[in-house]
């Protein structure tokens, strides 16, 4: 049960009536009925909450940030319904608008459309509808709730997908360099051609040239069909923020879209992606991963207070790559990859090629940039012992021939695919 | 960049105009208080010299053994003559309860009477003012037994009512007979109370509840009740709160900072200036095309005026003892090699 607005004013009017006719408390008792009649009668005479049956329909995906829209059928048994329905939803699902207005006919049904714009990845569920249904004097409401379950899952919002376009340019090239200068092992034989002037003379295939009437150059082409392993730590380290172009993001959320931007760029190469996330075991796992699947696969996955447990996930890697793989991972540089992952590196290095990816922080620069008072410079010193630790880092990793790609949030996209690329380019794949 | 914060004169300018308006009122209220201060004592008050008091009553009464007892609350009349100068604000009961209790009761002026006259020289015309003669007598005409002055002043057992209040005041007590008329009304006996109920007189005050209209009591109870049916009305939600799990909020730069405070807190001014120093040796040696870990010192004196010595220092000394004012120099003069090494 509800009042409305009307049995406030309705009282509010006994207020004149006691005052001006009846000073007594006789009049304040018959107020006092006239008021419970009234809420009697709309109560009783209200359509019913209970029997309602609802409905769900429409999106159960979206990129987040991105608007998108749930429908809602109410069918109503009995009564004709007229009232207010609320549609909840957890708060990072971003309704719009959650209540509407609601007039359905008797044995009727009507089709109620609500906004969603989810501000946090993952999945964001409905909570209950309630709907409360107001009576003929519009005094009193009978009201309920119905449990409708809906899920709506938020992907990963990719903004960098506004680098695939330079970088897919910058893939064509390198496709179409045929006759180039890069000849290394691992370039693949593609076509023979007619040499044009700018062609690198050494590219000119003789003997064919001398089976036609032109001059005849070979072409190359970037090798495909290569495997890529994307691990994606989702440990401790992933939990941290980090302060970039688009807010105070856990780093977790820039790996994933540095993942989904090389992903895309490699399967336009022609290039097979597994992606694999782990924490102290497998949170995820797309093999032969295509962007969809991708993104749908990373929705969910939150970053755990737990140590990466390195042994585990290079042995999954070796579990799953069967053969020679460029293996990146998306984790941080910290103290703790010295007694987890470079023990275990030797194994994985054997057999693939590892390229690390780290998203490094804005605030630690700054802190290192920061003189003048005592405070500052004791801040600058410790930014410095930890960005020595990490430059100590990258030049261990490097002896062991790992590439370490470290980079500001927003540069970390753009920068691992143009490593990729680089690599693709040099035939090191 | 412009400061948005109101500096002292703005405040000022702003402020003016109220503040002087508060300052006239304030001044102007202070000369009304003294100007108007000092008249101690109403109309009809036994101590008041203004016109309008009656301390010359009051002198002429003592000085004919008459014992005047001015008061403002009422406790004793037996055997006194009471006299009242606003029965209007007394509680009728109370006021015959005191006159029954009174040996002779004087009333000025209630407002029982039939029409007015007015105040001017009179004839007695009765037996009870015979001696006084003529007087300044007028305003409201009583029924009584004893009609005097065109039955302005009547006396009925031993309660005498007054319609005028001229023959008490210090003004016109000198008139015609008026102190005699005086005299004889309130020097009746031995003892005169000589009573001025105030409008806060406690035996007549109501309660707050009392003096409420019955309309305005049940409508406040029943504009309760609105309320109430309001607060409901405002308080039922429409579904439960909707709770979420968030994830934590972990700045990635905590531990640096925490770092930063423990050196803060144990002055490891020694250890922060290695650590600047070997950061500085680190920049500078891709700089000058070194590789990590060699000394940069000549190649920065071949570079920069600095001799190779003061830079050796100035990079590894480590030994010197560094307080915390020379760690802050410290760091400024590395970012001062720094930057000549970037320029030359």
């Amino acid at each position: 049960m509800a009042l409305t607005g009307r049995a406030g004013l309705l009282a509010l009017i006994g207020v004149l009536v006691v005052g001006l006719l009846l000073p007594s408390w006789q009049g304040i008792l018959l107020m006092l009925a006239v008021l419970a009649i009234c809420v009697a009668v709309d109560l009783v005479l209200a359509a019913g909450v209970r029997r309602l049956t609802f409905v769900r329909a429409g999106a159960s995906s979206v990129r987040t940030g991105e608007l998108c829209t749930v429908q809602l059928t109410v069918r109503n048994p009995g009564r004709r319904l007229r009232g207010v329905l609320r549609d909840a939803w957890a708060p990072s699902a971003g309704v719009v608008s959650d209540r509407v207005a609601v007039d359905v006919p008797a044995g009727g049904s009507r089709t109620l459309s609500f906004e969603l714009r989810p501000v946090r990845r993952g999945d964001r569920v409905s909570d209950r509808v309630t709907v409360r249904s107001v009576g003929p004097l519009g005094i009193a409401a009978r009201q309920g709730s119905h449990v409708v379950p809906w899920t709506v899952r938020a992907l990963p919002p990719f903004h960098s997908r506004r680098h695939l376009p330079p970088l897919l340019e910058r893939l064509r090239e390198l496709d179409g360099r045929r006759a180039s200068l890069i000849r290394g092992a691992g370039t693949e034989f593609d076509s023979l051609r007619a040499y044009v002037i700018g062609d690198d003379v050494r590219s000119i295939d003789w003997r064919a040239s001398a089976r036609s009437s032109d001059v005849v150059v070979r072409t190359w082409r970037p090798e495909r069909d290569r495997q890529v392993t994307i691990v994606l730590d989702t440990a401790r380290t992933a939990a941290g923020r980090v302060q970039g172009a688009l807010g105070g993001l856990p780093r977790l959320d820039t790996s994933m879209d540095a993942a989904l931007l090389l992903s895309a760029l490699a399967s336009h190469a022609r290039d097979q992606v597994d992606f694999l996330a782990f924490s102290h075991k497998v949170r995820a796992s797309v093999p032969r991963a295509t962007l969809p699947v991708l993104v749908q696969a990373m929705a969910p996955l939150e970053a755990e207070l737990v140590e990466f447990d390195a042994r585990g996930a290079v042995a999954e890697v070796l579990r799953r790559a069967g053969r020679r793989s460029l293996v990146v991972l998306l984790t941080s540089l910290e103290p703790s990859i010295e007694h987890g992952l470079l023990p275990v590196l030797p194994l994985l290095a054997a057999r693939h090629r590892l390229l690390i990816a780290s998203v490094s922080d804005p605030a630690l620069h700054a802190m290192a940039a920061g003189r003048g008072d005592l405070e500052s410079v004791y801040a600058a010193a410790a930014a410095e012992r930890t960005l020595a630790e990490r430059r100590r880092l990258t030049a261990l990793l490097a002896r062991h021939g790992v590439d370490v790609v470290d980079a500001l949030p927003d540069e970390l996209p753009r920068a691992l695919a143009d490593r990729y690329l680089s690599l693709k380019a040099a035939g090191k794949l | 960049m412009t400061a948005v914060s109101p500096d002292a004169g703005r405040v000022w300018t702003a402020a003016r105009g109220p503040v002087l308006i508060g300052v006239i009122i304030l001044f102007a209220a202070v000369v009304i208080t003294l100007l108007r201060g000092g008249g101690e004592g109403g109309s009809l008050d036994p101590r008041s010299y203004l016109p309008e008091g009656s301390h010359a009553v009051a002198a002429l009464l003592e000085r004919n053994g008459v014992h005047v007892e001015p008061t403002d609350d009422v406790s004793s009349v037996e055997g006194a003559t009471l006299f009242v100068t606003h029965p209007t604000l007394i509680d009728p009961k109370r006021l015959a309860d005191l006159s029954r209790r009174a040996a002779a009761t004087v009333l000025l002026a209630p407002p029982t009477g039939k029409s007015r006259l007015k105040v001017e020289t009179r004839q007695p015309e009765c037996p009870l003012a015979a001696k006084a003669g003529q007087a300044t007598a007028g305003g409201f005409v009583y029924d009584g037994e004893q009609r005097c002055y065109d039955s302005t002043l009547v006396r009925t057992g031993t309660v005498t009512t007054i319609g005028f209040s001229s023959i008490f005041t210090n003004r016109d007590l000198d008139e015609e007979g008026n102190a005699a008329l005086a005299l004889a009304v309130l020097g009746q006996h031995d003892r005169l109370i000589w009573y001025m109920p105030s409008a806060a007189d406690r035996s007549q005050q109501k309660s707050f509840t009392d003096l409420i209209p019955d309309g305005w009591k049940f409508g406040a109870w029943q504009l309760g009740i609105a309320a109430v049916v309001i607060a409901l009305w405002r308080a039922r939600r429409l579904g439960r709160v909707v709770t979420e799990p968030l994830p934590v909020v972990v700045r990635a730069a905590e531990t640096v900072e925490g770092r930063a405070r423990l050196y803060r807190r144990s002055h490891a001014s020694e250890h922060a200036a290695s650590v600047l120093r070997q950061a500085a040796r680190d920049r500078l040696a891709p700089l000058l095309g070194l590789p990590v870990g060699e000394d940069p010192s000549a190649e920065i004196a071949r570079r920069t005026s600095r001799s190779a010595a003061d830079v050796r220092t100035l990079l590894y000394d480590d030994d010197m003892p560094v307080d915390d004012r020379g760690l802050v120099a410290l760091a400024d003069e590395l970012d001062a090699l720094e930057n000549e090494v970037r320029k030359g």
